[in-house]
């Protein structure tokens, strides 16, 4: 009995970290929102980009977009909401929209272009992959470091 | 009076006595702390972030010494694990609180795989555990690199370039954990004249603190203390003394992963082939520095070791730049004095050692010699330096 008792409570403790993995993979996935206001042709048809876009990240300013402006941001989660507030030309009053999107897991960066949400198009058209090719870096700078090498300073 | 001066000299020799090396360290830091000029707001800010910085790693260092199996070089084995752990986090994009909770996850079977082999060869060398751990993690770390170098990206999947090598196999020099930098330390961070403190980061040592605590208390605690103390008696009792032994090393090994973790969380960047290297050796160091010996070692060792080797990492090169104008004589004179301290614990330990025996010895001779000029019958008592023998022994 005794013995059975220790294994239930190994395999409810395992389970519960199995759990714990489980849902760290999709709280803590993170990804780049890059943020667009530039002119989108879809279907044969032009979205003209805004004359200015300030783009807000809880509750604090992350750019003002001028036209085919980019800015980006990290994310944590699958979630993502920012304030926008936008003046469509110039001279017209500036109106503020609330965004929230669901970001798709396996996409690392996610490019979300403003006219094209605003226009109300289907997501394919204003949110894409975004993928950035590394930098090349040269060969001799790569060569894994000796065994002397003593890592003083970062200690 | 003559007698109880005697006494007070005795005593305060004995505290020097077991004492050196803190107190070694404390004149060390006395001594350059007004030279190099640091502000106190400054000193004591580099402190408590390197005391949250490597604390954790040095406390995975209690329970080996606990179960009589010496300092730990093997460590650096967690190290390793902890490091794996990470690239295949930074890999899957997991960030933040997130990430470094996922890579302590995923660093456990590999800290258990690697305490349970070393834990086996150690049970092989028994009496010679310091120096068998240090070898293998040479020899594990011989294993890390075909496996970093060789194998992820080729035959271990690592999709992400920044991570690969541009040759489309092995991973780079330095992983970027940007994305997961000081998440630790900053949640709950307070500000105190200038000196931040990372709430967080010192409730997780307080709490490993309590635990380590409270494992002593435990059956497997009693059982490792006692291996500690006497092998032979132990395994008398009925104790599994190689099962101890291998649990105490696993145990240290899976902390020693959480505290590399809690460790590059905190720099916020990944040597991949070189950041474990010395981890060991610099956290027996502090351990040492901090008056442990071989044999013994407490929680106030960690805390005193880690202030103390670290006060005297920020200040030795700058305040040899200013007595010889040249940084690099204060860089070599840390590192110099990493290695020295830990080669004056080892010679004082086994001097002590000798002593112990010598003095037992002296203590047998004399006893036989009352022995025999008393030749006790049947019922009668021993002499007292009978009795001071059989304490001994």
């Amino acid at each position: 009995m005794n013995n059975k008792r220790k294994w239930i409570f190994r395999g409810c403790t395992l389970l519960f970290v199995l759990l714990l993995a489980g849902l760290m993979f999709l709280v803590g996935r993170g990804h780049t929102v890059y943020i667009d206001n530039k002119t989108l042709e879809y279907n044969g048809e032009s979205y003209s980009a805004l004359e200015r876009s300030e783009v807000w990240i809880n509750g604090e300013r992350l750019s003002k977009l001028s036209k085919r402006d980019r800015t980006m941001t990290t994310t944590i989660g699958n979630s993502f909401e920012m304030k926008l507030i936008n003046t469509e030309k110039k001279g017209d009053d500036p109106t503020e929209v609330v965004v929230k999107l669901s970001l798709p897991y396996s996409w690392d960066g996610i490019l979300v272009n403003i006219p094209g949400y605003l226009a109300g198009l289907p997501q394919e058209a204003w949110l894409s992959e975004f993928i950035i090719e590394p930098t090349p870096m040269e060969e001799d700078a790569e060569e894994p470091a000796g065994e002397d090498d003593i890592p003083t300073a970062e200690f | 009076m003559s007698g109880k001066q005697n006494s007070a000299g005795k005593t305060v020799f004995s505290f020097l006595r077991n004492n050196t090396v803190p107190l070694m360290f404390i004149l060390i830091c006395a001594v350059c702390i007004p030279i190099s000029g640091f502000s106190p707001s400054y000193l004591l800010n580099e402190i408590i972030t390197r005391l949250g910085r490597n604390a954790f790693l040095i406390l995975s260092l209690l329970i080996p010494i606990m179960a009589g199996m010496g300092l730990n070089f093997g460590m650096t084995l967690g190290a390793m694990a902890g490091e794996i752990a990470l690239i295949f986090v930074s890999d899957w994009q997991i960030w933040g609180i997130p990430g470094v909770v996922l890579a302590m996850i995923v660093s456990i079977p590999f800290s258990v795989l690697l305490g349970w082999v070393c834990g086996k060869i150690l049970n092989m060398a028994k009496g010679r555990e310091m120096i068998t751990s240090y070898i293998i993690s040479f020899f594990i770390n011989g294993i890390y690199q075909l496996i970093v170098l060789y194998l992820m990206g080729s035959v271990i999947p690592i999709a992400h370039g920044s991570i690969k090598l541009p040759r489309g196999y092995g991973i780079r020099n330095t992983v970027s954990l940007l994305n997961m930098r000081q998440c630790i330390d900053n949640l709950l961070a307070i500000r105190i004249e200038g000196v931040k403190i990372p709430v967080l980061t010192l409730l997780i040592i307080a709490l490993m603190c309590i635990l380590i605590v409270w494992f002593r208390r435990t059956k497997l605690g009693q059982d490792m203390r006692a291996v500690g103390q006497d092998i032979h008696v132990a395994r008398d009792a009925g104790i599994n003394v190689e099962r101890t032994r291998i649990i105490s090393i696993i145990i240290s090994t899976v902390l020693a992963g959480f505290g590399m973790i809690l460790y590059l969380q905190n720099i916020g960047n990944l040597s991949t082939y070189s950041a474990h290297s010395q981890v060991g050796m610099f956290c027996i160091a502090a351990l040492l520095v901090g008056g442990a010996s071989v044999d013994r070692a407490s929680i106030g060792n960690v805390f005193l070791g880690a202030i103390l080797f670290h006060t005297m990492f920020i200040v030795a090169p700058k305040a040899g730049a200013v007595i010889t104008g040249d940084p690099m004589i204060g860089e070599y004179f840390r590192v110099f004095v990493s290695y020295g301290v830990i080669t004056l614990a080892l010679i004082m330990y086994e001097m002590k050692k000798r002593r112990q025996k010598a003095s037992i010895g002296a203590q047998l001779a004399l006893a036989q010699k009352d022995d025999d000029r008393h030749e006790p019958g049947i019922g009668a008592q021993p002499s007292p330096a009978r009795k001071e023998v059989e304490r001994h022994e």
